[in-house]
């Protein structure tokens, strides 16, 4: 292998490794503790509440459930690891070797995202496997899905996208509490009101055009259109919404990984 | 080998400013190939920000620096890769221990399979049998060496040490400086910035004296010192010493007579002017000029 060849793979690979290794050695936080999330989500919603609420696709509530509970789960866990990743880093001092070795920004962004993608798809298919238990208990058979390349589509763009948006505020934070907040206050309630719990036709129609405007609506109905083959926003606008914002969160984070500051706290 | 061809650093009129604080100030300087340079300068002076500077993690406000020919502005992934970077301050790696930092470090270098140069680093910096600790587990000075290793993975041509040997103990700073001379006699040339003035003037060639952004003065290290700073005589003379004058006699303690006089003046000289017969001299001591009265002079200079 040449020179060139050697630094446009080998630094990425062994940045890829160490941000995958880094979350693998927590797994207990990175992995189980999903695991717990979401084993009691479909209990609390799924099995005890289920009942009582109703989806106008003629699904059960536990199937309309599963699928906005695995996006959370790989959008939330995306951020997470790029975002915390970057954290531990500037608290512990190291994340200046990034920049004065020869890796490059594009390298820097692709690796962290591939990880937090990675971690990402693990706590879906934790939370699919969790979801499939249930859905077999509950309905005595197995939950199919119908557009399995919808459902990798809409999970690669949305884990991607996530990443690299835990890349630009993992950057642009200033403290842990910084952090803290984007995750607590903008993620978390974007999240829970993106259509994981409700169907949008439950909603007020003002709410519902409101919800119109909540990024992660797109990503979780096309989650369930791919699982499902039914969801509350056309598959086609959800498809290029996801295409849009995970081309924009790229942006962001290549212009945080150009920019900085890589300087400790 | 050193490149004997392009100077390892060529820095002209370079200019670093954060808002209205200049922190460099139209610095020019060079080393020469396989040379040991020193910067030096007290806290504050802008040696950090020289390094940033050279490491991209700062870019310069104007001016050029060159790593080995190439602007480090506009070739700067070339230059990394030929450069070792050791920072001041150590870092942690929480989650890692010590072989798996340097197999990563390796490999941001391109360097896929480095396992001989990095058993050879861990052996040679006294870290092997620390080799599958977590790096928060080690000691200050373990955290330092391997800052060292990480800067050499990749068998780097110019070592920036940054401040290597702040809060390091007297064993550590001598077998670092030791391995520095080897690595030097193998064709690597190193820059230092420090404010130990002892170890700059028993490992450089030549040294610079930066200070609040400004280069006062570049010099080989003798000329420096002889140039700046002069030379004190201690003589035990015998007798009555009451009626001994000479313009360059500083003072007088017990039975010793103590000259201060310009690095050129022999002791001979200072002796036959005193006019004593040879049975009144007891001792002769001389103090040579040391690079720190070189540094405190040019810095009262400034003031």
């Amino acid at each position: 292998m040449s020179q060139t060849q050697e630094l446009r793979w080998v630094p990425f690979k062994s940045l890829l490794k160490k941000e995958t290794m880094r979350f693998w050695r927590v797994i207990a936080q990175t992995l189980l503790i999903p695991l717990v999330n979401s084993t009691l989500y479909l209990l609390i919603f799924g099995v005890s509440l289920g009942n009582s609420i109703q989806v106008g696709s003629g699904h059960p509530y536990i199937a309309f459930l599963i699928p906005g509970l695995i996006m959370m789960g790989v959008l939330n866990n995306a951020f997470q690891n790029s975002s915390s990743s970057l954290a531990t880093s500037k608290f512990h001092g190291d994340l200046e070797d990034l920049r004065v070795v020869p890796i490059t920004n594009l390298q820097i962004v692709l690796a962290m995202a591939f990880a937090g993608m990675i971690r990402g798809f693990l706590v879906g298919l934790v939370t699919y496997s969790v979801g499939q238990a249930f859905f077999l208990i509950t309905q005595g058979t197995w939950m199919m899905v119908e557009h399995p390349f919808a459902l990798l589509y809409f999970l690669c763009f949305g884990g991607f996208s996530f990443a690299c948006l835990g890349i630009a505020v993992g950057f642009v934070a200033k403290s842990i509490d910084q952090l803290s907040a984007v995750g607590g206050f903008i993620l978390l309630p974007l999240l829970y009101l993106g259509g994981v719990f409700f169907p949008l036709g439950n909603l007020h129609p003002f709410w519902q055009t409101l919800s119109k405007a909540n990024p992660m609506l797109y990503f979780i109905n096309g989650v369930r259109y791919g699982i499902l083959g039914h969801s509350d926003i056309s598959a086609v606008s959800c498809a290029i919404f996801a295409l849009v914002t995970a081309l924009v969160m790229f942006g962001f984070a290549l212009r945080a990984v150009k920019r900085g500051p890589y300087q400790r706290w | 080998m050193a490149d004997t061809v392009h100077k390892p650093l060529e820095i002209i009129g370079l200019s670093k400013n954060y808002g209205d604080f200049k922190a460099l100030d139209s610095v020019t300087f060079h080393m020469e190939p396989g040379e040991v340079f020193g910067l030096l300068g007290p806290n504050g002076a802008g040696k950090t920000s020289l390094i940033s500077v050279l490491t991209t993690l700062q870019s310069p406000t104007s001016g050029v620096a060159k790593v080995f020919g190439r602007d480090v502005t506009t070739a700067g992934r070339l230059i990394k890769s030929c450069i070792g970077y050791v920072p001041q301050e150590t870092v942690s790696h929480g989650f890692f221990n010590v072989v798996e930092v340097l197999r990563f470090h390796s490999g941001y270098y391109g360097i896929a399979n480095n396992e001989t140069q990095i058993e050879f680093l861990l052996n040679r910096l006294g870290l092997f049998e620390h080799r599958n600790k977590r790096v928060r587990q080690l000691s200050g000075g373990m955290k330092r060496r391997l800052l060292i290793a990480k800067a050499l993975v990749h068998k780097p041509r110019l070592l920036l040490l940054d401040e290597p040997t702040a809060g390091v103990d007297i064993e550590l700073r001598n077998s670092l400086w030791s391995f520095v001379r080897e690595l030097n006699r193998d064709g690597v040339a190193v820059l230092l910035t420090t404010h130990y003035l002892e170890e700059a003037e028993s490992l450089c060639a030549r040294v610079g004296i930066i200070h609040k952004g400004k280069l006062l003065k570049v010099d080989s290290t003798r000329t420096l010192i002889q140039s700046l700073t002069g030379r004190e005589i201690h003589l035990r003379v015998g007798g009555d010493l009451s009626g001994i004058q000479h313009p360059q006699l500083v003072e007088k303690k017990d039975d010793t007579l103590i000259f201060r006089v310009p690095s050129k003046v022999v002791v001979g000289d200072v002796i036959r002017d005193l006019k004593l017969s040879p049975e009144r001299l007891l001792d002769v001591r001389i103090r040579e000029g040391r690079l720190e009265d070189a540094f405190v002079h040019l810095l009262q200079e400034t003031r």
